[in-house]
Parts: structure tokens; C-alpha cells; sequence
């Protein structure tokens, strides 16, 4: 059995790596029933921590004051085009700046969040798909949550 | 036409690595929702395989599967396969420009050679007993050399069999297929379904994780290998002609065709 | 002579879906006719048949995973202004010998349902028999639909396409 997690050990307090929040979308099925909401799928790396909604557009994520947060994309025909093109969340809570991973075009987001959080924040997400010019933007919504919500059983 | 059916698996690794099981730890898609697969994006899904005959029996589509694994919060499949080792040769040419430019204009300062420490990054060596994984420095989630263990972006899960009841009963023919296309270059799983046998089939898929532990003043790179279940649901049908929804017929063509 | 055509209906599933037309380069008709069709790449192609010769349509995608598959095709008339959807009565000779129930004769509402109650445009197989009194000399045009994956955006179709017989 190797030596398991050191990392973790060494790091208990603040993990490393960001609260990435990964958004699978069936581009193909979307643009043929101009329905994003159905063939969308949010899952982010806190489910430990306490995130819920998994494979669902109305992902809740639990993060704290000072988490880095990361939003990609998977297209779930992985030769159809589909980016993350905007991210719309209270500027007080977090900030998020597109990025891109460097020598490719393919486009993440990232943020701190800013404070932590007595209730839900939602926030919007919209994708491109295909080549339409115009962004798609589903009507639910994912939030983030804070550890203060732990108490009312994991909105 | 029948397309090639894509199934991708997304693994919450950290997850994984920490409870040693993908119980709870694997999102199952694929894109067949449409013609009834089930379970799109959970644990539980039913791939829909939809055969069809012609009337004299034979086999009329071929079904093809693929397997796509990918890590949940990593950099995602998208971007292509040998982007790790390019991104690495990439940083090496520019820290070796820099270090050139440094050398000529005379004087070095400690910041500029702890800049470029840093983007040379750590190396990871890998064990003897791992499969899939070359000896590689440390790019974080975002594409960045890392001299962070701790932050290290998770290499994609590498499906090291298929087995169970789907491929013992003769339904699927798993085998790993070496990719002709140079840019998303790699290894890949692929199937043909025979789709005489109606039912649905499951099937287990054995995963090798990799995880970066420290040994002897060392990181290393071990193999945590595990498995995880899905399941096809076989159909077929009869192929039927389109204009007459039986067999061959003559062509509908009006008496006076439309002026063109 | 060949016994059978093949024709060939290449599609951009995505492009398609994207633009929503199937014009745009979004697709492309191919035969393998002998005869000199013409516009043999573009969503005109006149495909040159012989009666007694099988016509065969066969969907290709562009991008593998994306399903596209024909939904309907449908001969234009021009002796009633009705759409072609309405074409109610084959107006073409019936051969009994192969011919089966005339109710499903028009190019239209054939069933698609599979056994599991989904519709699967995949089970029908579109091809027929150039008829005898078809007159030389004149484009035949249809309407091809196709279905790409399903919803409100996901049928398509062109008029341009046409067979001729020489």
C-alpha cells in the first residue's frame, strides 16, 4: 500500500487545487430542441464538502471565503464546439475572468470568492454552441453555497 | 445511418482516491437519450443499443461503441491528448530563451532565476508497477507548470479492461484501438455490439487512477486500480422501406412533376 | 446500365443545427449514376435514372456521433398547388407484384417507432423503383427531410434535389 495523500495531510485547511465547476452539455441535442436546461449536467470537485445538485442545471456548490473557483465545459460530442462564454454572479461574491489554457483556445473561467456566504447565490451561466453567434443561456440556475447552510439540510 | 455511440465517463478522482472507490465517484453519459438511454449523467446509466434487421434477418447497422474517460476537475478532454507534454516543451524553450537573455545582459538577479525555477516545475517519476503514465513534469489544472504536489492536475483515467456479462455473453466485442488522429493521439475503447440477442447486458469497466505520493523524498506517480459498472439495453427491429413501410416498391412519383 | 443508384446525402449535423438550413455548404448529394447527373456535391443534384433502376438515399454525417437520418421524401407535383405533404394519391402506376398496401405508398407517415417506443428514422430504409411511364426529360424534384436528433429545430429539409430520366 503506498503512503496515501500526503498532500492532504500537509494541507488540511485550504485545498490547492481550485472548486472546479464542470459543465457537461450535449451541444447537438440543444441546438435541435433550443432546449439548454435538458442537456445540461453541473458537477463540481465538493461533493465532500457538501455540494448538491449533481447532473442537474441547478448545481449548488459549497465553497468558502477565499476558494478558488474554476468553470469549464465538456461537450458531450467531443467534436462539436461549445465554450463557456459568460458568467454573470454578484461582483461582491466573486469576479470571475475568462482564461484560456495556455497554446489552445479553449476557454475556462476563474474567480476567488470574495466572502463567505450566509445563503444561496445564484448566478448564470451561457454557453456558445456550434457556430450560432448569439450565446445560449439556460433558465435554471446554479448557486453558490456557503458552510452556513449546512444547518438547513443542503439546499 | 446509425452513428458511433460515445459514452463518456467522468471520474470524481479526488473522490475516488480518497474513499479507494468509484462507488458514488463516476457520471455516466452517453448520447443516445433521444432513442432511450437512461441515466444520462448518473451512476446508473442504461446505454440503448438500437439494432435492426432487413427481412431476411441479417444484421442491417452496425453499432458501434466508444469510451471516453475523463477526470472531473482537470483540464478537460478537449484539449488535446499531448498537450501535457507540449505545454512542458513549451515552458523548457522559453525558460531557456530566458535563461540565454539573462546570461548576455550580464547580470542576474535571485528573482528572475526563482521565476524561471518555478516554471521549470517538479518532476514526477512514475513507479514500477503503473501503466500509461511517462515520466512528466507537474502542469496544474489551468495548463501551468506546478512545483505544487498538492496541486497537480489529475492525469485522465486510463480503462484497462472491459469485462462482465455484456462480454462474456458474446454481445460486445471490447478492444483497445489506437487512434489514427494526431492531435487527440492516444488509446481508445471501442465495441461492436451484436444486437440479435435483445436484453440488456451489464458490463464492468476496470480503471486505472494515478496518484502522485511522495517516497523517499520523491514524488511518484502510483496506479490505483478500481471498477465500475454500466449496462446496454439491446433492442432491434425490423428495417422497413420509407415510402411504402414495407418492402421494395415503385418510386411515388406525381403524374405532372412540380416546375423547377 | 446499373441496376441501382445510390445516392449519397451528406450532412454538418452541427453546421446545420447552427444555421438551421441545410444550404450553407450544410449539405451535399452525391450519386454514383453513370448516365451524367448533374451539380453532383450541392443540394441540386439531378440524378440520371432509367426505369427499372433502384434509387437508393442513404444518410452520411459529417461529424460520426451526431445522428442524421431521412425523415421523408416526397416527389414534388405540380398539377395541384397543395404541398406535397398533402399528396394523398399515387399518382403512378402500381406494380401488385411488389407493391404492398397502397395507404403507405404516399412518402409519408411511415412509422419510425421502434420496439421500445422510440422513434428511430434509422429503422427505414429509403429506396424504390424508377417507374416506367416516368417522362423523359423532365426533373422530377423532391423534398428531402432529415431529422437531426430531436426537437422543435431538428427536421430540415430541401426542395432542390431532382431525378431525370434521359
Amino acid at each position: 500500500m503506498p503512503p496515501r495523500n500526503r498532500q492532504s495531510e500537509r494541507q488540511p485547511a485550504r485545498p490547492v487545487r481550485p472548486v472546479t465547476i464542470t459543465a457537461v452539455v450535449d451541444p447537438v441535442a440543444a441546438l435541435a430542441s433550443e432546449n439548454l436546461d435538458d442537456n445540461l449536467y453541473f458537477y463540481d470537485t465538493n461533493k465532500a464538502a457538501g455540494s448538491t445538485g449533481f447532473g442537474t442545471p441547478e448545481l449548488h456548490s459549497r465553497v468558502r471565503k477565499g476558494d478558488t473557483l474554476l468553470w469549464n465545459v465538456i461537450p458531450l460530442e467531443c467534436e462539436t464546439y461549445v465554450a463557456l462564454a459568460d458568467i454573470e454572479i454578484d461582483p461582491r461574491i466573486a469576479e470571475p475572468t475568462r482564461k484560456v489554457y495556455p497554446g489552445t483556445d479553449i476557454v475556462f473561467w476563474t474567480a476567488e470568492v470574495k466572502q463567505d456566504l450566509t445563503e444561496p447565490v445564484p448566478y448564470r451561466l451561457s454557453f456558445l454552441l456550434g457556430t450560432v453567434g448569439t450565446p445560449f443561456t439556460p433558465t435554471a440556475r446554479p448557486a453558490l453555497a456557503g458552510p452556513a447552510n449546512e444547518g438547513k439540510g443542503g439546499r | 445511418m446509425a452513428q458511433q455511440h460515445g459514452i463518456i465517463v467522468l471520474f470524481d478522482v479526488e473522490n475516488a482516491l480518497r474513499t479507494r472507490s468509484l462507488d458514488g465517484n463516476t457520471y455516466w453519459f452517453d448520447n443516445m437519450k433521444l432513442l432511450g438511454s437512461v441515466g444520462v449523467g448518473t451512476e446508473q446509466l442504461v446505454t440503448i443499443v438500437p439494432g435492426t434487421h432487413f427481412l431476411d434477418g441479417s444484421q442491417a447497422t452496425e453499432q458501434v461503441l466508444n469510451w471516453l474517460p475523463a477526470a472531473l476537475g482537470s483540464i478537460p478532454p478537449t484539449v488535446p491528448r499531448n498537450y501535457l507534454a507540449e505545454q512542458e516543451r513549451a515552458d523548457d524553450r522559453r525558460t531557456l530563451e530566458e535563461l540565454a537573455a539573462l546570461g548576455s545582459a550580464g547580470s542576474v538577479s535571485d528573482a528572475d532565476l526563482k521565476r524561471l525555477q518555478r516554471r521549470v516545475g517538479k518532476r514526477a517519476r512514475k513507479s514500477g508497477s503503473g501503466r500509461g503514465l511517462t515520466e512528466a513534469k507537474l502542469l496544474d489544472v489551468t495548463g501551468k507548470t506546478t512545483t505544487s504536489p498538492g496541486a497537480y492536475n489529475y492525469p485522465a483515467p486510463v480503462i484497462t479492461d472491459i469485462t462482465g456479462q455484456a462480454v462474456s455473453e458474446k454481445i460486445m466485442y471490447p478492444a483497445q484501438y489506437g487512434s489514427p488522429d494526431m492531435i487527440y493521439d492516444g488509446w481508445y475503447w471501442a465495441a461492436t455490439v451484436d444486437t440479435s440477442r435483445p436484453g440488456v447486458y451489464p458490463y464492468t469497466m476496470h480503471v486505472q487512477l494515478h496518484e502522485l505520493v511522495e517516497q523517499d523524498d520523491e514524488l511518484v506517480w502510483q496506479s490505483v486500480d478500481l471498477t465500475c459498472q454500466s449496462s446496454l439495453k439491446i433492442i432491434n427491429d425490423p428495417k422497413r422501406n420509407g415510402f411504402t413501410g414495407a418492402g421494395l416498391g415503385v418510386l411515388p412519383l406525381p403524374s405532372v412533376p412540380a416546375a423547377g | 446500365m446499373k441496376d441501382r443508384i445510390s445516392i449519397v446525402v451528406m450532412v454538418d449535423a452541427v453546421g446545420a443545427l447552427s444555421d438551421r438550413t441545410l444550404h450553407n455548404g450544410n449539405l451535399s448529394l452525391v450519386d454514383d449514376s453513370s448516365a451524367g447527373s448533374r451539380h453532383q456535391g450541392t443540394p441540386d443534384l439531378v440524378t440520371v435514372v432509367v426505369p427499372g433502376q433502384v434509387v437508393q438515399w442513404t444518410p452520411i454525417h459529417v461529424d460520426v456521433q451526431t445522428p442524421v437520418e431521412i425523415k421523408a421524401i416526397e416527389f414534388l407535383s405540380g398539377a395541384a398547388a397543395q404541398p406535397p405533404a398533402d399528396q394523398t394519391v399515387p399518382a403512378y402506376p402500381v406494380e401488385p407484384s411488389t407493391v404492398p398496401a397502397p395507404a403507405a405508398v404516399s412518402g409519408e407517415g411511415v412509422d419510425a417507432t421502434g420496439s421500445n417506443g422510440h422513434e428511430n428514422y434509422d429503422l427505414l430504409v429509403w429506396e424504390g423503383v424508377v417507374p416506367y411511364d416516368m417522362t423523359p426529360g423532365v426533373p422530377y424534384r423532391y423534398r428531402i427531410s432529415l431529422q437531426l436528433h430531436e426537437g422543435p429545430n431538428s427536421v430540415l429539409h430541401i426542395d432542390s434535389p431532382a431525378l431525370l430520366r434521359v
